[in-house]
């Protein structure tokens, strides 16, 4: 007898799976939607959210500067020999690295270091703050944890990660430079001129959408998932580990629709 | 008045509250003891709305909360205070603003007004120059008291304490206890506590009931509870293994 499995038989066999799912996306939904309407309200606690973007921003720029530093390096590496092999001569290095920054590695780069470091530490705060009782404790306050939690955070990932992913391109392009002149002895104004003759302003939007894009992955991601922790210590671990593989692989997937939607419309 | 009729709630297959009533007066302190895990905390935390019942009708001075609007929501959530077991002080804030917090969120008074009656709250609780102190700096019987202070700082009339003594030394509890009927007495609150410490609970209590597979099986003073002949009460008072609340298996053998 030949089985057919249809939409209602798939949905017996996952009924646990499938209400879960709907569940979380309606939680999900109703944070975000809760988040836009204090920002549209203008309910935003100034101090804290000031307190998140030094935290978000000036904290990363470090270790944002150190991995496209090296970014920018390899990349001016790896082109100078493909070009060489190929042409006897290292050929578009600061084209390709340029590029390679402002368009792709620099917003996604900048986004997964960000949620490694940022992304992270917001679910484990609120995770803790979920186990140990301490936003249902703002509830019995009279304060929403949306509005007084994540709100700020949200803003902070928000106009923080574009910033970074600035500063990215500008350290990775740097680092090719450094590379080039040293190892392929390209003049910097060789260098530079190849970087920035094929860009346009639409290249540099580019990227910035995509970094926007990517922020608004990373917070919601890192608050839903600190707001729905549960099982004590454990699942403060397991809700961090879940935050971060979870933000990573929505960036690369929503990286590539992204790429696909802004080429179509021709910003490139 | 806080009125609670016919609650139900379950999580999956298990049910917890299984048609749990209650009525607290004003100016009443109601005693809920039971074993661990019969759903005494979650009944505690359905009166506030922080846990939604599957069906019944919990009206707190007239306003049902299970289907009131937010307005009419945060008028209940400035009448009714809870104390939570772990004390759930928020971490990040020193011991002044996590007393101030609900003053700020639910009253409108001025800074000047706030640092008042928190200093005054910190007094009550038997607490001084702590204002500046992180919670991890505190110890398990100053957390709660300024969990009690946080509480008690926008006068609420009605304080929910879920077991208010757990993990404190018995000096300590005894302390809480006293609190307790303190802020009863001066502030004409009315209390609902969740407690396994059956000293504090005929210290504190008006009305004590016990809460057992979901409902509740014996309601009375503390006279009557030591009277009682309830079997399931006298166990409990008891602190007898041995009795009708079976906890562990005894047909388990060795080997």
């Amino acid at each position: 007898m030949k089985k057919t499995l249809n939409v209602f038989q798939f949905y017996k066999a996952n009924q646990a799976f499938v209400y879960r799912l709907i569940e979380g996306l309606g939680k999900a939904v109703w944070m975000v939607l809760e988040t836009f309407a204090c920002i549209f309200k203008l309910e935003i606690n100034c101090k804290s959210t000031i307190e998140q973007m030094v935290e978000v921003g000036w904290r990363s720029t470090p270790i944002v500067i150190l991995t496209s530093f090296f970014t920018g390096m390899v990349l001016a590496l790896q082109v100078g020999n493909a070009t060489s092999n190929l042409f006897n001569e290292p050929v578009y290095v600061g084209t390709v690295t340029g590029f390679s920054m402002v368009i792709e590695l620099g917003p996604v780069l900048t986004s997964i270091v960000v949620t490694g470091r940022v992304g992270a530490a917001i679910t484990a705060e609120l995770g803790t703050m979920k186990v140990t009782e301490q936003l249902d404790a703002l509830y019995t306050l009279g304060t929403s944890p949306v509005k007084y939690l994540a709100v700020s955070r949200f803003l902070a990932c928000f106009f923080m990660l574009p910033i970074l992913t600035v500063i990215s391109n500008i350290v990775g392009i740097y680092g090719g430079l450094i590379l080039s002149t040293n190892t392929w002895g390209l003049s910097t104004y060789t260098y530079l001129s190849q970087s920035l003759d094929f860009m346009t302003v639409r290249t540099f939007i580019h990227g910035f959408i995509k970094s926007f894009f990517f922020a608004l992955i990373m917070v919601i991601v890192a608050c839903y998932k600190g707001f729905n922790t549960e099982n004590g210590a454990e699942g403060v671990g397991k809700a961090v580990t879940g935050s971060v593989m979870t933000s990573i692989v929505l960036i690369l997937v929503t990286d590539y629709f992204l790429t696909t939607l802004l080429v179509a419309l021709r910003i490139k | 008045m806080i009125r609670v009729e016919n609650i139900y709630k379950s999580f999956g297959e298990k049910s917890i509250l299984c048609g749990v009533n209650l009525e607290v007066c004003s100016g009443q302190t109601f005693v809920i003891v039971g074993s661990s895990g019969v759903g005494k905390s979650i009944f505690l935390k359905t009166i506030v709305g922080l846990i939604k019942p599957e069906s019944g009708i919990i009206t707190i001075d007239g306003i049902d909360i299970t289907k009131c609007i937010v307005s009419d929501l945060r008028k209940i959530q400035k009448k009714v205070g809870y104390v939570f077991q772990e004390s759930a002080l928020f971490d990040s804030l020193n011991v002044f603003e996590n007393v101030a917090f609900g003053l700020r969120s639910l009253t409108n008074l001025s800074e000047e007004e706030i640092k008042n009656r928190v200093t005054k709250c910190l007094t009550m609780v038997g607490l001084k120059n702590v204002e500046h102190l992180k919670p991890a700096n505190l110890s398990g019987g100053m957390k709660k008291r300024v969990a009690i202070a946080r509480t008690i700082s926008y006068k609420p009339n009605y304080i929910l304490y879920d077991e208010p003594t757990t993990g404190l030394d018995p000096i300590m509890s005894d302390v809480i206890s006293d609190l307790i009927i303190s802020l009863k007495k001066y502030l004409n609150v009315s209390s609902v506590v969740v407690t396994h410490d059956m000293k504090s609970a005929y210290k504190i209590a008006d009305r004590i009931m016990m809460l057992y597979e979901g409902r509740i099986i014996f309601s009375g003073t503390p006279e009557e509870v030591k009277n009682t002949d309830n079997e399931y009460v006298r166990q409990f008072v008891e602190g007898s293994s041995r009795g009708p609340m079976q906890q562990i298996d005894r047909t388990f053998k060795m080997g």
